[in-house]
């Protein structure tokens, strides 16, 4: 029966997409990713991420460009309202500080 | 007839459904809105003698009268499990045949079967389960039912103080009833023989007495045998019609809000679907070009084509839509608001407007300007009525200003909701889930019936919903997960004419798939999608989450509670066990053959599963993840 609750916290999220800040307030959902070196993404990502995020979802993510920018059209798929030219600049920047692992 | 006036009295249809199904039975148009003047002179007159068919006297046992009562009360199914305690009800209904048994082979999706049916026709269903140790297998819908407010009536025998028992004997538990009293609205249990049918009439009146919910009804195993007499009563003649109006104080606060609001954004939730409100609200939401959007609900509730909706709430909080920005006031009509986070959906700051049936819960959580407590078709239309009478030109000119913008930003957001097509994994193999849901989208009718129990999948990118005669959604609110096979079935037995589709996570559907059974069996077209990733993929990513995106799992690449895999599971292979034909797809030429395929099954009254290979998203999966050992020393 544990297993009803990790499944039901997932179902509550539906409206609010897989990383969700449910239970996180606003000033968690606004931390940055540690290590941030820049970049003209950088702003995006901290902007319309916190929207819904926690810093610590994708904190844990390594991988390169195309699975960033695929990353991110999941989200529009989950309702995120990004322009190609906002996620193309966060692809960038989460390549720049969460590339794969060298 | 005489069915259709009582579900007319007792909210079940609409006015307008009403006149239909008279009009499709042979009866004139004009023939059909005198008979409903007539019902209404009827209903609104005090103390109108009850016709002689509304109340009779019956002679029989315990099970006659169970079905009596029921069919009186407008039950035409019985969803159940067999038990021996219930034969002489099961006697009784062989020669009922307007009293139809649904044979559950599991009491989950068998409720979750009743609860599709009632969502989907808005009828009363029963759900019967084999004393306490049948109800156990019953809870967990039920517990849905309690929290998508569904008026679904339970019925389990009780043992432990019939002649044979007390003792702690077979199948006995002590207090049954306290194990459904969190999660009903009522919860009774008939004292002696005679009371059985006063008690299922409570139950169904409590049941469908707004806030809806659900009821459970209980009585010794002994009674169903023994014989006595009893009224029987029509469900009209103890139904209270509880329909109430809001405050009129209350509506002139409201729409003097409303008015002067600058950026208001309106929410909307169940009760504009169970009151079939649609029009109305979208009538309020042109008058003052209210920006529209929806919080986690079991259906959508506005037209998603409209230029006023914006989207729907995607983190929780007014505050992560992404327009309209700096909100002044929110009125929300009909929606339960479910509160996740310690943050209110609504920020304290900002006025709110909350208007529902459900009194109990107004103000529980959100601080509340303009409390309207009422039925939310007839709330709006006082609202609207009120506005209308404040609106001075240069409130108009303004309002025409608020419309253009929000049209402006309606149709560049299905611009760029348009943009899920460009990942670049989108022609991927295994596919990537949003993939699967546009082509199912591309496939499905237009007025299609989506039943969503597909975990974290989200599909507001390809499906616009209009509850208004366009394609409509059940989801799954409740969570407690395993009902959307079965909700499916319930919603395609409601809804002949109607295409139903299933969207399920591989997780959900293992949950509950004995429904498949129903579908096939009562030749249930309905076309099941499996999103299998043969994982927990939420779970796990949240996990992580909650570890603060670190920890020892997935620094070694190993996580204990997420991998359905080794060896992966063949959904296909278990829908026909069940009798349901089906195949598996691995990427978009093999669904789009396979949608083909379940359409024709649907033409000849047959169910389809899908089951869909789509990728595994998120930090630490490897392509051949890791699998604990368990040792049997």
């Amino acid at each position: 029966m544990l297993l009803f609750r990790p499944l039901a916290l997932s179902a509550c999220l539906f409206l609010v997409g897989i990383a969700s800040t449910e239970g996180a307030g606003p000033q968690q959902a606004a931390a940055t990713a540690p290590d941030s070196p820049g970049g003209p993404g950088r702003e995006i990502v901290q902007r319309k991420c916190a929207q819904c995020h926690a810093a610590t979802m994708w904190t844990a993510l390594r991988q390169d460009r195309r699975a960033w920018e695929s990353t991110l059209y999941r989200m529009v798929g989950r309702g995120a309202l990004w322009t190609p030219e906002e996620i193309s600049a966060m692809a960038d920047y989460l390549t720049q500080i969460r590339g794969p692992a060298k | 007839m005489k069915e259709l006036v009582a579900q007319l009295l007792s909210n079940g249809i609409s006015r307008r459904d009403f006149v239909r199904r008279l009009v499709a039975s042979g009866v004139t148009v004009t023939a059909a809105k005198s008979i409903l003047e007539s019902v209404d002179t009827f209903a609104q007159t005090p103390g109108a003698p009850a016709p002689a068919e509304a109340v009779k006297m019956f002679q029989g046992n315990g099970g006659e009268a169970f079905a009596e009562q029921l069919i009186a009360s407008g039950v035409k199914y019985v969803f159940g499990n067999s038990a021996s305690e219930d034969a002489e009800f099961y006697e009784a209904l062989v020669n009922r045949p307007q009293l139809q048994y649904v044979l559950t082979p599991h009491e989950g999706p068998g409720a979750a079967m009743a609860a599709g049916y009632v969502k989907a026709s808005g009828q009363p269903a029963v759900v019967m389960t084999a004393g306490s140790v049948g109800l156990m297998n019953a809870l967990g819908q039920m517990f849905n039912a309690w929290k998508e407010q569904t008026p679904l009536v339970f019925y389990a025998y009780r043992t432990e103080d019939s002649r044979a028992a007390g003792r702690d004997g077979f199948e006995e538990l002590p207090g049954q009833e306290q194990v459904t009293s969190t999660m009903t609205k009522l919860t009774w249990g008939a004292r002696r023989p005679e009371m059985i049918p006063e008690t299922v009439r409570r139950a169904f009146k409590v049941a469908w007495t707004p806030p809806y919910g659900p009821a459970y009804i209980t009585w010794n195993s002994d009674y169903t045998g023994e014989k006595f007499q009893s009224e029987i009563i029509r469900h009209d003649q103890v139904d209270p019609r509880m329909r109430v109006r809001p405050n009129p104080t209350e509506v002139e606060r409201a729409a003097k809000l409303l008015v002067d609001a600058r950026r208001p954004l309106l929410i909307v939730g169940d009760e504009v679907y169970r009151a079939k409100a649609f029009d109305k609200v979208v009538q309020l939401a042109e008058l003052l070009a209210l920006p529209v959007t929806q919080a986690r609900s079991v259906h959508v509730s506005f037209p998603q084509q409209h230029p006023l909706w914006v989207g729907s709430i995607p983190g929780g909080r007014v505050e992560s839509l992404t327009y309209p920005t700096d909100v002044d006031l929110v009125i929300n009509i009909g929606g339960k608001l479910q509160p996740n986070s310690p943050a209110p959906l609504v920020s304290r700051k900002t006025m709110f407007i909350d208007m529902r049936n459900d009194s109990a819960s107004v103000g529980s959580v959100m601080r509340t300007d303009a409390p309207l407590v009422a039925d939310v078709a007839y709330g709006t239309e006082d609202l609207l009525a009120a506005v209308n009478q404040l609106l001075t030109p240069a409130i108009k000119a303004r309002i025409a200003q608020r419309a253009d913008e929000v049209h402006a930003f309606s149709a560049k957001a299905r611009q760029l909701r348009a943009l899920v097509s460009r990942n670049p994994l989108w022609d991927a193999s295994p596919m990537e889930a949003d993939r699967v849901t546009y082509e199912v989208a591309q496939w499905a009718d237009k007025d299609a019936i989506v039943v969503h129990e597909a975990g974290s999948v989200e599909v507001s990118h390809s499906f616009e919903f209009d509850p208004r005669g366009g394609r409509e959604l059940f989801f799954y609110y409740g969570a407690h997960l395993g009902s959307g096979v079965g909700t499916a079935a319930g919603v395609a037995l409601a809804r002949p004419r109607k295409q139903v589709i299933c969207l399920m996570g591989d997780g959900s559907f293992l949950f509950g798939p004995t429904a498949l059974w129903n579908m096939a069996r009562l030749q249930l077209p309905v076309t099941v999608i499996v999103y299998n990733n043969h994982a927990y993929g939420g779970p796990h990513n949240r996990a992580i989450s909650n570890l603060g995106g670190t920890g020892r799992s997935i620094d070694a690449s190993k996580f204990v509670h997420d991998y359905l895999g080794k060896p992966d599971i063949d959904m296909s292979a278990i829908a026909k066990g069940f009798g349901v034909d089906g195949e598996r797809a691995k990427n978009p030429a093999e669904l789009k053959a396979a949608l083909s395929r379940a359409r024709r099954n649907a033409a000849n009254g047959k169910p389809y599963l899908i089951d869909v290979e789509v990728a595994r998203h998120g930090p630490g999966w490897s392509e051949d993840p890791w699998v604990p050992t368990v040792s049997r020393a």
